[in-house]
């Protein structure tokens, strides 16, 4: 478990959680998670160029759709990351758009191999 | 029951649909506020909405909005999905005519909790469309026959012959009255003469196109409206109608029952404007004009045999009807 910006301890993917919410249905979850493995990379270059041209309204709209799919799958900081993202874009904040990105570009990173390390798991 | 599903996410619409399935409902999905107006327009479109508050196209508060504007429809129970929490926010929704917010990520158990409460709703609106829809029947039918009661029977007559004279059409008005029916009731009783109405009606209500009118004007007095009927067909179609009632008995818990009618018969096309209670009256003479050439038959009211006013017949009331 890491410490947030905030300094909230927060884990990078809460298992429990998605688990409930899915129903302890494995197929679901199975499915999500290849939802996701499909979207993030594309959403995610997508709002990269968004914050690279300081478009805002579409970085806003990218972040929202991020924040939605993370916290929906129980990625916590990641969601966090992006709805901090999104509040800057909406408000217009151009100056600190590019930080906030790369923290959820780090956030992304460190969720990634937990959800690939459980397909894994799963599949054995 | 049907439920639709707009979120424009496909990790979230995915996880939302399996999970309302999975809850035993026929799930409807789509990705933008557009696809579900369209949805939700539809005359048999899910009742129950999960909306998304942020989708290209129309958001959920619009699509909100734009489904409360109609009124002619079905209640629609719509609950807004969002990860928006602040309280502007939840008033901004719940003022555009959602029913509910719930905040994303969503818990499973009070999602199903909500679109339950959701439900209920429903089923009280349903109940009270069905109570009312009673009532409108009840104040527009008699109740023994099922038939429209006079009142509403003269009120689609009265929209009937403006729509006849702007379309210069005929409508046919036909009024009928059961010959010697007091016979039937002070020999049979009444629960006899009750089963000889109903029967009546029936057989008038099949003798005519689904889109005439039969309506009990009175007692044993029935009027019955031909649309856009060919003058030249009148006659013959009145017969029939006349027919429909004298050629075979009517089975009555007493036994067979031998029945005939007389009809006053008239031809809006040929009377130009006039009020319907002018036409009625008219008719109404007719009528009188069969009874008195020894019933179980009918009589063409025109306008060039109407007695001059000094002569005129005697009231409903004082007419030979048994």
């Amino acid at each position: 478990m890491n410490k947030t910006e905030e300094g909230i301890s927060e884990p990078v993917w809460n298992l429990a959680e998605l688990l409930e919410r899915v129903d302890n249905d494995q197929d679901l979850l199975r499915d999500l998670l290849n939802i996701f493995k499909a979207e993030f990379p594309r959403t995610m270059r997508s709002l990269g160029s968004a914050v690279a041209g300081v478009d805002l309204k579409n970085a806003a709209r990218l972040s929202h759709t991020l924040k939605g799919m993370l916290s929906s799958l129980g990625g916590v900081r990641a969601a966090a990351a992006a709805a901090r993202l999104e509040v800057m874009a909406s408000a217009g904040e151009s100056a600190s758009l590019k930080s906030a990105f790369d923290t959820l570009v780090r956030e992304g990173a460190s969720l990634l191999p937990k959800l690939d390390a459980y397909m894994a798991e799963v599949r054995r | 029951m049907k439920i639709l599903i707009a979120d424009d996410e496909t990790l979230s619409r995915r996880l939302l649909e399996k999970t309302l399935e999975r809850a035993g409902y026929e799930v409807v999905a789509v990705e933008n506020g557009k696809l579900a107006l369209d949805q939700l327009c539809k005359l048999d479109g899910p009742r129950l909405a999960l909306l998304d508050w942020v989708m290209p196209e129309l958001d959920g508060p619009a699509v909100c909005r734009a489904v409360r504007m109609r009124s002619e429809q079905a209640y629609v129970y719509m609950v807004l999905l969002t990860s928006k929490g602040s309280k502007e926010e939840t008033v901004l929704g719940l003022e555009s005519g959602a029913d509910d917010y719930l905040t994303k990520p969503f818990n499973a158990e009070e999602l199903r909790a909500r679109l339950r409460v959701g439900e209920r709703i429903l089923l009280l609106e349903d109940r009270l469309v069905e109570a009312r829809e009673n009532m409108r029947f009840r104040a527009t039918h008699d109740q023994l026959t099922s038939l429209l009661n006079r009142g509403a029977v003269m009120d689609l007559l009265a929209r009937e012959l403006h729509r006849s004279h702007r379309e210069q059409k005929t409508t046919v008005i036909l009024l009928g009255d059961v010959d010697h029916f007091k016979r039937v009731n002070d020999t049979m009783g009444h629960v006899v003469g009750d089963e000889v109405l109903t029967e009546i009606a029936n057989r008038l209500i099949g003798a005519v196109r689904s889109y005439d009118f039969v309506g009990r004007y009175g007692g044993e007095e029935f009027l019955v409206v031909l649309n856009s009927c060919d003058p030249a067909f009148a006659p013959s179609r009145a017969e029939a109608i006349r027919k429909s009632i004298s050629n075979r008995a009517i089975l009555t818990a007493k036994g067979p029952l031998t029945l005939t009618m007389s009809f006053g018969v008239l031809l809006s096309g040929e009377w130009g404007i006039r009020s319907v209670e002018e036409l009625l009256h008219e008719v109404d003479i007719a009528l009188y004009e069969a009874k008195a050439a020894g019933r179980d038959c009918l009589r063409i009211a025109k306008p060039a045999a109407k007695a001059e006013p000094s002569s005129a017949p005697l009231p409903e009331s004082a007419r030979l009807r048994q």
